[in-house]
């Protein structure tokens, strides 16, 4: 039993890892991830600096701890709102269907060919660059998902016996949608979020490296790597560190993810 | 005899498959009466599901009601609004179905779904609900139904589940019940059990019974009347004693006569040939005569309405007369 789950534990302990770091950050690490230290840059890692400092004497450890803040943060959230809104219109689209159904699904097929990269770069023309931006664009393009996979859900739900039972039982739809539906539809849902958190961490990495995501000072994973590739030759571990950094998060939420997936399936 | 509970007339259902149009109900007319208990008949695409879920309104979306009535107590369900048609009929029926797994929601308790109409439905308060919740497992003969309450439909037996299958559709405190093919999923001694169960139910309850299912044996245990569809119609009425011993129909005849008898040994069992019908293409004559051991030329051209057999009904063109030429077929004349 605990053996079988073993790799959905070390998910968590890794990722509960990571949380506890960024939650405890100021007393993990007691310098500031911003303050500039122009006599000491670029230093190899030593006692002081675990890590060694980067182009504008900063500690690469403290800017990767805090980086973690941004980067969960804003992956959480650039998942959470397409959750929400991609659920909710799967919901709706799946049980109804009729022409609202086909209205959204040809936007969610606009959106699947559309560029992901192109329409970011023209979203953080609009918006700014910035957190904001980022969650902006991820959750216009990643509700799709949700849509889909909670409408294909509900579609098969709704014509099992236990929902015929439901609806001739007089109960009210919105009841029988909170009850019967969403239950046993979300599993997929919540299961596909945990890859999804990594791919917009990746996002929000790439966009950043791209120069339309976080500014800089900030720490930022995706930030440093694209700060630290001038010094790959002198200092490669402070471009490496971040980007395995993701590496890991990806490792840790995709055990988690197929943990779910095995404890659903039961 | 008092008012029908329920009159179906002239009931036309159409499918719109990737093959076409099917025609699965093509003029389907009865009428039950309250306490009545009344078993339907016929193979797969024979149209008996699919006549409850238009009754039911619990048609697929790919499937509608082209013609005909349907009136509950007196109330023309299909000219009412879809929200209104559901009050009608959640207060008069109630549902069991054959796949007790898919019939119980995987993620609630028993106690929660149970308890579900009760409060949501009926009004009742949290603990009125409980009550009417644990009366009504014992009522289908659940075994501590105190413990089975936090229980989840997965750590239940087949027959357990069917039960509270049973329960759950009776919450409503319905009318009557429709049963499409509650016991076919389950194995024979708990098939008895449950059979025995709804039988008691009605007498007990006066409640009214419509049992949809293949199974002729557990028509003739449960039921006084007695339909048998075919090829999207009704093709034999009548009273289960009487149809079972005279029957009307050759496809009545045929297949009461594939039961085998275990006092009488044969070499074959006897089966009728070919296949049903296909109802995507336009059916011409009688939709059995391909299978008939009795059909004529004009079979094949006239399509029978039903009309006064013994003292049931039949739809058959040579209702009386197809008995003649029984001789020729093996172990035929009882």
């Amino acid at each position: 039993m605990k053996i079988k789950n073993i790799g959905f534990w070390v998910g968590i302990a890794i990722f509960g890892t990571l949380v506890i770091l960024a939650i405890f950050a100021p007393w993990i690490t007691h310098q500031d991830p911003i303050a500039q230290d122009l006599v000491n840059t670029l230093l190899k890692p030593n006692s002081h600096h675990l890590l060694g400092t980067d182009q504008l004497g900063r500690d690469v450890l403290t800017r990767l701890i805090y980086g973690i803040r941004t980067d969960l943060v804003i992956g959480v959230l650039a998942v959470l709102f397409p959750f929400i809104f991609g659920t909710f219109l799967g919901l709706v689209t799946g049980w109804y269907g009729g022409w609202f159904d086909v209205l959204i699904m040809r936007i969610v097929d606009i959106t699947i060919a559309f560029p992901f990269y192109v329409l970011a770069i023209a979203l953080s023309l609009v918006f700014g660059a910035g957190a904001k931006a980022i969650i902006i664009t991820i959750t216009v393009v990643g509700w799709v998902a949700y849509c889909r996979i909670v409408r294909a859900g509900v579609l098969v739900t709704k014509e099992l016996d236990y929902i015929h039972a439901a609806k001739l039982s007089g109960l009210p739809t919105f009841r029988i949608l909170r009850r019967h539906v969403f239950p046993n539809v979300i599993s997929q849902a919540i299961v596909f979020s945990m890859s999804d958190i990594v791919l917009s961490i990746l996002a929000i990495v790439t966009l950043t490296f791209l120069g339309l995501g976080i500014p800089s000072p900030t720490p930022e994973w995706g930030l440093m790597i694209q700060e630290g590739q001038a010094y790959i030759l002198q200092s490669w571990w402070i471009p490496f560190i971040p980007g395995f950094m993701v590496v890991i998060v990806g490792f840790s939420l995709s055990l988690i993810g197929d943990g779910f997936v095995r404890r659903f399936a039961k | 005899m008092s008012n029908p509970l329920l009159v179906v007339d002239d009931l036309h259902v159409d499918i719109h498959t990737s093959r076409g149009l099917l025609k699965a109900i093509r003029g389907v007319s009865f009428e039950v009466t309250a306490g009545e208990a009344l078993g339907i008949v016929g193979e797969s695409g024979s149209g008996k599901s699919i006549t409850l879920k238009a009754i039911l309104d619990l048609l697929p979306n790919n499937a509608t009601i082209t013609r005909g009535e349907i009136i509950v107590d007196g109330v023309n369900v299909l000219s009412l609004p879809a929200s209104k048609r559901r009050t009608v009929l959640a207060k008069k029926f109630g549902i069991v179905f054959q796949d007790a797994i898919s019939a119980l929601n995987p993620v609630l308790s028993v106690g929660d779904q149970i308890m579900e109409v009760p409060r949501y439905r009926l009004g009742y308060s949290k603990d009125k609900a409980k009550a009417k919740a644990l009366e009504l497992m014992n009522l289908v003969g659940i075994p501590e139904a105190e413990k089975r309450l936090k229980s989840y439909p997965h750590q239940l037996s087949g027959g357990l589940r069917q039960r509270v299958a049973i329960a759950l559709a009776l919450a409503g405190e319905p009318k009557m019940l429709f049963c499409d093919e509650p016991t076919t999923a389950l194995d024979v001694t708990i098939q008895a059990q449950v059979l025995r169960l709804l039988i008691d139910l009605r007498r007990r309850e006066q409640m009214g019974l419509i049992f949809v299912t293949h199974d002729l044996a557990v028509i003739n245990e449960v039921c006084e009347s007695l339909q048998v569809m075919y090829g999207g119609r009704i093709v034999e009425k009548g009273s289960v004693q009487e149809t079972y011993a005279d029957p009307q129909h050759p496809y009545t005849f045929s297949l009461l006569k594939s039961v085998p008898d275990p006092d009488i040994p044969v070499e074959r069992l006897f089966s009728i040939a070919g296949e049903a019908p296909d109802l995507t293409k336009p059916v011409a004559g009688c939709p059995f005569a391909p299978r008939c051991f009795a059909a004529t030329s004009e079979c094949q051209t006239t399509e029978p309405n039903l009309s006064r057999a013994g003292n049931g009904e039949a739809a058959c063109l040579r209702i009386g007369s197809f008995k003649a030429g029984l001789t020729g077929i093996k172990g035929a004349g009882t």
